[in-house]
């Protein structure tokens, strides 16, 4: 049975040269053609782990290593990386950064070339990796322009084209929409299925790794605390709450009412198990309901909290277009009016034109045609500067708004431009950095940070501005589920404050929970605009839109009948429907 | 960017770089061989000859209208600098800013006027900045026909090593990343309520440029760290004899590329050497000429001739600036401060009028 583990990891410790210590005592394997989820919080020591396997540790980084890993009958520390490279392939979190030439092309023949495989061969595996990747068609496409999923999947084919026999994948999918999501998922499964190759892949999307994997191994600060069949993993729900990984939500709400009814954990684990799946869930909480086990008891959720008049933010009949060799029209006709005092979302695809629209608000980029107006002032007349210092904007990629020597530094550059006096901009900074806790930092230079640590220096600084509108662009990119929620947080209480919100985000899970007010653009529009609970239950639109609603209101809606009266969004509203049935 | 490959099927997409290449070293080799300003007539025939090029290729001619604006001051500095030193040739004066006569040593008689614009100064100039495009009208015939990927392969060919031809394709990539990454550092300053549009200028330098540097420094340190990994990963420099994708065999194309460049240098240096033509020489010197002389005759009906002359008596004059110098003369400067003056006067007007036009962004009231 020897033949049949591809990767087998033995007590595994690591720890980087002049670094912390990575991973201690790691062991698990893995069999030929499985897929393994490897979750954990930022700092668990996922990346770490991968870069084990390929061998890019220690030819590009240095430390030291106890235990042993064997993958394909292979000791990466014994082997060279160029014999590695032809057994596991690595596809990295930020596909920007693999383009290693200047088209998909010659990116996909990058690999084999450098192996010395035949021409011919090369065109074969080429043209057969784009089909699986679904690339085919834009093999002569630059990599700028590439939409994320794209670019994504151009890198995944990348690696496909040195036919390795592990394939492995970090966190291939926290920059990309749901559907770009989906589209890489569908084809890490398919690889699995059909060309028989051992998967490992890390993800902070549980629901999707839920979906696919076979086993699951959960680390935590360099530790395994957990490994095994997904069901078995995500049934222990509040262990890995405490570890910062989120359940399926629908396997949390199983798990929570598990607590709340009596006897209903023995019902589930009866009746197949802890539901991973919307469709599982549906079919046992049917059946429960069915059966009188458990009963509805309607209760209608809190409304959303009134908002003032007042019209901070105004688009009207707004085009924006890219000046470009080929011009890109990135905002369509665009009305829209933002409250003083609203938490709006604004969800759609990757390159549907959210943050091209959030931009128009600072005054970064003019509309080609139509009016924006700041509190009744028209943007394009205004500074950027002095429209700032009353909106803040968070970007997606941090690495460009940090460039302070020290995590203090950075943050006093903005109150500093707002000419505020020393004792308040410490105030303000300290403040800053206690909300998202970066206090042991303070002196540290901000590039020395871990990617998800920069972003909430880039957070804090925004924050330490103390706006009236705090615009959030994809807060959620590679943070944990903990970081998600901390950033989400303080701008609810902002908003608790009188401050209005703003946040482009594809964690439907995490708008669901915080935005009242969802917008969806779709195509360079905007194609609805409502309430979350109404907005969520308009198939058609998110159809379009190409987004699915959270898990929760998805079950909601195959539950209509029993009745559930409007869309709940999370776990807790539906928790709090149920209960015991009986007599 | 201007000037990058976009793919166009057209033969010269299709031809081997290498051609391309020796296209612009000859052209570089037959520049350094003129120096005569009567073989302007040569390097006229070969840029025509390397429009037809463009035209082959399907590259855009407002490229070329856009490199030869870039070059603009350059030419009009030739012209001017040539215009007023050069002593050779044509003397015919266009327009003389003041009169202060060189006078030779032993003869006693006034040799050079270095306040005069003559007619051969001025095709000397148009010599050099024609010299100048005909390599410039070049490049793009390489860079913008010719994609990365072909032109690493043909590296490759001639025997450059593989880890230098993929050093020349990091950097085309890294050049826009660059740009990019500037441009998103400046917007985050902005955004952070640092008002660039209102700041002084040694504010902005001191305040918001100088930070670009460090960040932008270890943004690209990070990306050739990412890089390595991407390339290890993929099995970079394991074998001498990597394949490469592209096809950069030689092909009847090629050959017939090469015999069409060889054959227009060698008929630019039968023309240089054998067979030297003045013909354009001729009419261009008439045209030269009668534009000059016509600007000239313009220039002092409308009295600027005059006025100038006198501004530069008038500091000429000045007891400050009445230095005997060597053989050039401080006169000689004074005097061209006179025409520096009225250039600036020009330009602080030129600047005013756009300022005036242009819309200001204001600070919010609140």
């Amino acid at each position: 049975m020897t033949e049949d583990i591809t990767v087998k990891v033995d007590n595994l410790t690591f720890t980087y040269e002049r670094g912390p210590l990575a991973l201690e005592n790691v062991s698990f394997e893995v069999k030929k053609g499985e897929i393994l989820g490897i979750l954990g919080a930022n700092g668990a020591g996922k990346t770490s782990l991968c870069f084990h396997l390929n061998g890019i540790i220690p030819t590009v980084y240095a430390g030291t290593e106890k235990g042993r890993i064997t993958l394909c009958g292979l000791d990466p520390w014994e082997t060279p990386i160029l014999e590695m490279s032809q057994k596991a392939c690595m596809v990295l979190q930020d596909p920007e950064t693999q383009f290693t030439t200047t088209d998909v092309e010659s990116e996909l023949a990058f690999g084999p070339a450098n192996l010395g495989v035949e021409r011919e061969e090369i065109f074969r595996r080429s043209a057969w990796a784009a089909e699986v990747c679904g690339i085919s068609g834009l093999e002569e496409r630059k990599p700028q322009e590439l939409s994320g999923g794209q670019k994504q999947r151009v890198a995944l084919a990348a690696g496909l084209t040195m036919l390795p026999e592990v394939l492995i994948l970090d966190e291939p999918t926290s920059q990309l929409d749901p559907v770009g999501t989906g589209e890489v998922f569908d084809v890490v499964n398919h690889l699995a299925n059909t060309e028989d190759m051992t998967i490992l892949i890390t993800s902070h999307k549980t629901d999707e790794v839920a979906r696919l994997a076979t086993k699951v191994l959960v680390l935590n600060e360099g530790r395994v605390t957990d490994f095994g069949p997904p069901r078995e993993v995500f049934e222990k729900t509040e262990l890995l709450d405490s570890i910062g990984v989120n359940p399926p939500s629908v396997t949390s709400l199983f798990s929570k009412l598990g607590a709340k009814i009596p006897g209903f954990k023995e019902r589930y684990e009866k009746a197949g198990g802890i539901p991973l799946t919307v469709d599982e869930a549906e079919s046992q909480l049917k059946k429960f309901l069915d059966e009188g086990f458990i009963k509805l008891d309607w209760k209608t959720p809190p409304a959303a909290p009134s908002v003032a008049e007042e019209v901070v933010l105004e688009m009207d009949d707004v085009t924006f277009t890219y000046p470009a060799r080929i011009p890109v029209t990135a905002l369509k006709n665009i009305n829209l009016q933002v409250n003083k005092g609203e938490y709006i979302a604004i969800i759609g695809q990757n390159g549907s034109g959210k943050t091209t629209l959030v931009k128009h608000f600072l005054g970064l980029l003019e509309a080609s045609e139509g009016v924006v107006r700041i509190e009744g002032e028209d943007a394009s007349e205004l500074t950027v500067g002095s429209i700032a210092k009353s909106i803040s904007l968070i970007l997606q990629n941090p690495d460009y708004q940090l460039f302070s020597i020290s995590v203090e530094k950075e943050l006093e550059f903005g109150p500093r431009n707002l000419g505020l006096s020393d004792e308040e901009i410490k105030e303000r900074v300290d403040n800053a950095m206690r909300e998202v806790g970066l206090e042991d930092v303070r002196d540290i230079f901000p590039f020395r940070l871990s990617f998800g640590d920069r972003r909430k220096v880039a957070a804090a600084a925004g924050i330490a501005m103390d706006p009236e509108i705090l615009i959030l662009d994809e807060p959620t990119t590679a943070q944990d589920f903990k970081g998600r929620h901390v950033l989400c947080q303080i701008a609810a209480r902002m908003r608790d404050q009188g401050k209005t919100i703003i946040m482009i985000s594809h964690d439907m899970d995490l708008v669901a929970t915080y935005a009242d007010r969802l917008v969806i653009m779709s195509d360079a529009r905007i194609i609805a605009n409502g309430s979350k609970r109404e907005v969520f239950g308009m198939d058609d639109v998110l159809k379009q839109a190409d987004l699915k609603p959270p898990q929760i209101t998805q079950l909601c809606r195959r539950l209509t009948d029993y009745g559930i009266e409007e869309n709940l969004v999370t776990v807790d509203e539906m928790v709090d429907i149920f209960k015991a049935g009986g007599a | 960017m201007a000037f990058e490959y976009v793919k166009k099927d057209t033969p010269l997409d299709r031809m081997n770089p290498l051609v391309k290449l020796l296209f612009m070293a000859l052209a570089l080799l037959l520049v350094i061989q003129v120096w005569n300003v009567e073989s302007i007539s040569i390097l006229l025939i070969w840029i025509a000859m390397a429009t037809a090029w463009w035209i082959v290729g399907k590259v855009e001619l407002r490229n070329l209208g856009f490199l030869l604006k870039l070059l603009t001051f350059l030419f009009v500095f030739l012209f001017i600098v040539q215009g007023l030193t050069y002593r050779f040739g044509d003397q015919t004066v266009i327009f003389k800013f003041f009169h202060f006569p060189i006078i030779d040593a032993d003869t006693g008689l006034p040799v050079t006027n270095y306040g005069e614009m003559t007619v051969g100064g001025i095709l000397y100039g148009l010599l050099i900045a024609l010299r100048v495009v005909s390599v410039v009208t070049v490049i793009p015939i390489f860079t913008m026909t010719s994609s990365i990927a072909r032109i690493t392969a043909a590296f490759a060919k001639i025997r450059v090593p593989e880890k230098m031809a993929f050093m020349f394709m990091t950097a085309f990539r890294f050049v826009p990343l660059v740009q990019e990454s500037m441009d998103n550092i400046i917007e985050a300053q902005k955004i952070r309520g640092f008002d660039l549009d209102q700041a002084g200028y040694i504010d902005k330098v001191r305040r918001a440029y100088i930070p670009i540097i460090t960040p932008l420094l270890l943004l690209m340190f990070r990306r050739a760290m990412d890089l390595e990994v991407a390339i290890n990963a993929r099995a970079f420099g394991a074998r001498k004899d990597r394949t490469y994708v592209q096809d950069v065999s030689f092909k009847t194309r090629d050959y017939l590329g090469i015999l069409v460049v060889f054959a227009s240098f060698g008929l630019m240096m039968y023309l240089l050497y054998i067979e030297p033509t003045y013909i354009t020489w001729t009419y261009l010197t008439m045209l030269v000429a009668a534009v000059a002389g016509g600007l000239g005759m313009f220039f002092s009906a409308i009295g600027l001739d005059a006025a100038i002359q006198n501004l530069n008596n008038f500091l000429l004059s000045l007891p400050g600036l009445d230095v005997v110098g060597g053989y050039f003369n401080q006169y000689v400067l004074a005097g061209y401060g006179a025409v520096f003056i009225v250039v600036v006067v020009l330009l602080l007007v030129i600047w005013f009028i756009r300022r005036r036009r242009r819309r200001r962004k204001r600070a919010r009231k609140k």
